[in-house]
């Protein structure tokens, strides 16, 4: 059994565009901290899964999901009780 | 806290854009860099990636995102694509694309997988097969920056016509002391290859990459089992993982609706 | 807008260019009497995970089946193996529009397993898989008896890769593949529906490809 491979999708960054587009700041380098395990990192390094259903976003430390984004017809998902907050630093 | 903290960028909603196909390069037998104009560009930084999205005569639509192949110094946007058989979109943009031709794009997206001069080195980039195109992002962006960073470019390959970038990396590296290039071919090795062979595996790393003490800043870029692997390897051999970026190529099987 | 196309609902709300000579590839497959509505047939077989790929051992595994509280029936590797084999050839669909022919699995028929707990019928209405990773899903016991669903250990003739959810999986091929839970480890009787992950989250509750459910709303 092969790998689909049937196109080439930056599958992390399917993920990422599917938040991006509901945040008017750049979420790759928002900070969050994982509700799980406490551990603290920037969004753009956390671990993206499932990204053509949606994106699944996890704890690099603890693989926990901190936040889903999904895009369907009727409407655009998203949940984050896997993070305690998300941290957009200001660029003062 | 990493050395590369950014502050978050107000970012304009993400509008689809016109480019227009100025030149067409080819990198190997089944790898193109598409030269593109867009009119409005804002401006990216290497590593960065767009969203394109073609339409057919009869509505049909289909949405791929690629990485940004040129620095931000370049003013026409390259996109390097690899044509992957059964794929949808990739043999249209490999094969059937003219000089001319217009598709929507959208971006630059992603301010994480970034990497500037001024963030300095030594910059450790860790490419399986396509993945190479993003740090090349980086490296043509270095060249063109005074004060070279040391870098090295750890790229893996099927077989030495598979190697994208190949001449131009070789250039580079010539003219460019501070630069190294590793090439690992893992499945076709030519009559008197001196080279690497095989997957980069935990015992090349650290051969080749510049110690943890260092502190590199590294990109991983391919598949994701290969960006998994690899990255496992660097934390095994003490980098820090909060100093390791990736980027994963995944499988297709549709973007949604 | 840009004029007239003859499919209107496939059109973007705002203005898109058209790519000269692109089309789709997809429409030019097989059978049209066996690919369910916006599916295309796929020779691959694309890996979808919702996380990373568990690395079970064996001998750690065991499947359990329970109502409420109670556990019902719990198997090792080597008792699972031990019940009545089933090989079945099917379909499968992907919400994500691939449909793959004649895929081949060996397992564990549901309607085996209920006999092996001695139940002659099921203890309710509706089950949730729960897997290794966290995955759940959703499925009414109506489409797992009589055949329809099976704990699948073997995919053409040999064990389940990691990757496509070895060691075992659940198979449910009438329903969107999303149903098939990977790394399956326990199903658990509810007397009242609940959704799963992708249930709860933008797919439909369901998800019969043929009347195209994908998604919650459809």
């Amino acid at each position: 059994m092969t790998e689909n491979v049937s196109d080439l999708v930056l599958e992390g960054n399917a993920a990422v565009t599917l938040l991006q587009e509901l945040f008017a700041c750049d979420i790759t380098v928002a900070r969050t901290q994982c509700e799980a395990c406490g551990s603290i990192e920037g969004v753009g390094s956390l671990r993206p899964y499932a990204a053509p259903m949606g994106a699944v976003l996890r704890c690099s430390h603890c693989d926990g999901i901190l936040m889903r984004a999904a895009h369907t017809p009727h409407g655009r998902w998203l949940e984050m009780k896997g993070a305690r907050y998300l941290r957009f630093q200001s660029s003062m | 806290m990493t050395a590369t903290e950014t502050a978050a960028q107000p970012v304009r909603r993400l509008e689809w854009q016109l480019a227009q196909v100025r030149e067409i390069v080819v990198e190997t037998y089944r790898v193109k860099s598409l030269l593109l104009h867009v009119a409005n560009w804002r401006g990216h930084l290497s590593g960065q990636h767009l969203d394109i999205r073609l339409t057919a005569e009869d509505g049909y639509q289909a949405q791929r995102s690629y990485s940004i192949a040129s620095p931000p110094e370049d003013e026409l946007l390259t996109l390097t694509v690899e044509r992957v058989d059964n794929g949808e979109v990739s043999p249209y943009l490999v094969d059937d694309l003219h000089v001319g031709d217009q598709f929507d794009l959208r971006g630059p997206i992603g301010g994480y997988f970034v990497w500037t001069a001024a963030m300095g080195g030594p910059l450790c980039l860790i490419a399986g097969g396509s993945g190479v195109v993003p740090l090349m992002a980086m490296l043509r962006h270095r060249e063109r920056r005074d004060g070279h960073a040391p870098a090295l470019l750890l790229c893996s390959s099927r077989s030495p016509e598979d190697v994208i970038y190949r001449a131009e990396l070789d250039a580079m590296a010539r003219r460019d002391p501070n630069l190294r290039v590793v090439n690992t071919l893992t499945r076709k090795q030519p009559d008197g290859w001196m080279g690497r062979r095989g997957r980069i595996d935990k015992a090349l790393l650290a051969q080749e990459c510049f110690p943890p003490e260092q502190s590199p800043k590294i990109f991983v870029c391919g598949s994701t089992p290969f960006v998994e692997d690899v990255s496992r390897f660097l934390v095994e051999l003490g980098y820090d993982p909060l100093t390791i970026k990736t980027e994963r190529f995944g499988p297709s099987g549709g973007q949604g609706p | 807008m840009t004029g007239r196309l003859p499919n209107e609902s496939m059109i973007a709300m705002d203005e898109t260019t058209i790519s000269r000579g692109f089309r789709s590839k997809r429409q030019e497959q097989t059978p049209k009497n066996r690919l369910p509505p916006g599916q295309y047939v796929t020779t691959d077989f694309p890996v979808l995970s919702a996380g990373p790929t568990p690395q079970i051992k064996l001998g750690d595994w065991t499947f359990a089946l329970q109502l409420g509280g109670s556990l019902l029936g719990k198997w090792n590797w080597a008792e699972f193996e031990a019940l009545p084999q089933t090989t079945i050839k099917r379909d499968i669909h992907c919400v994500t529009k691939w449909s793959k022919f004649d895929t081949t699995w060996q397992g564990v028929t549901f309607d085996d397993l209920l006999k092996a707990v001695g139940l002659t019928e099921p203890a309710a209405p509706y089950i949730m898989a729960h897997c290794d990773g966290g995955y759940t899903t959703n499925v009414p016991v109506a489409d797992l008896i009589g055949g329809k669903g099976m704990i699948t250990t073997r995919y053409e003739g040999l064990p389940i890769p990691p990757a496509h959810g070895g060691p075992a999986r659940l198979l449910v091929p009438h329903l969107y593949f999303w149903k098939s839970a990977k790394w399956i480890r326990r199903v658990r009787f509810m007397e009242k529906d609940q959704p799963g992950f992708w249930e709860s989250f933008g797919y439909h509750n369901y998800g019969d490809p043929w009347k195209e459910q994908r998604y919650d709303g459809d």
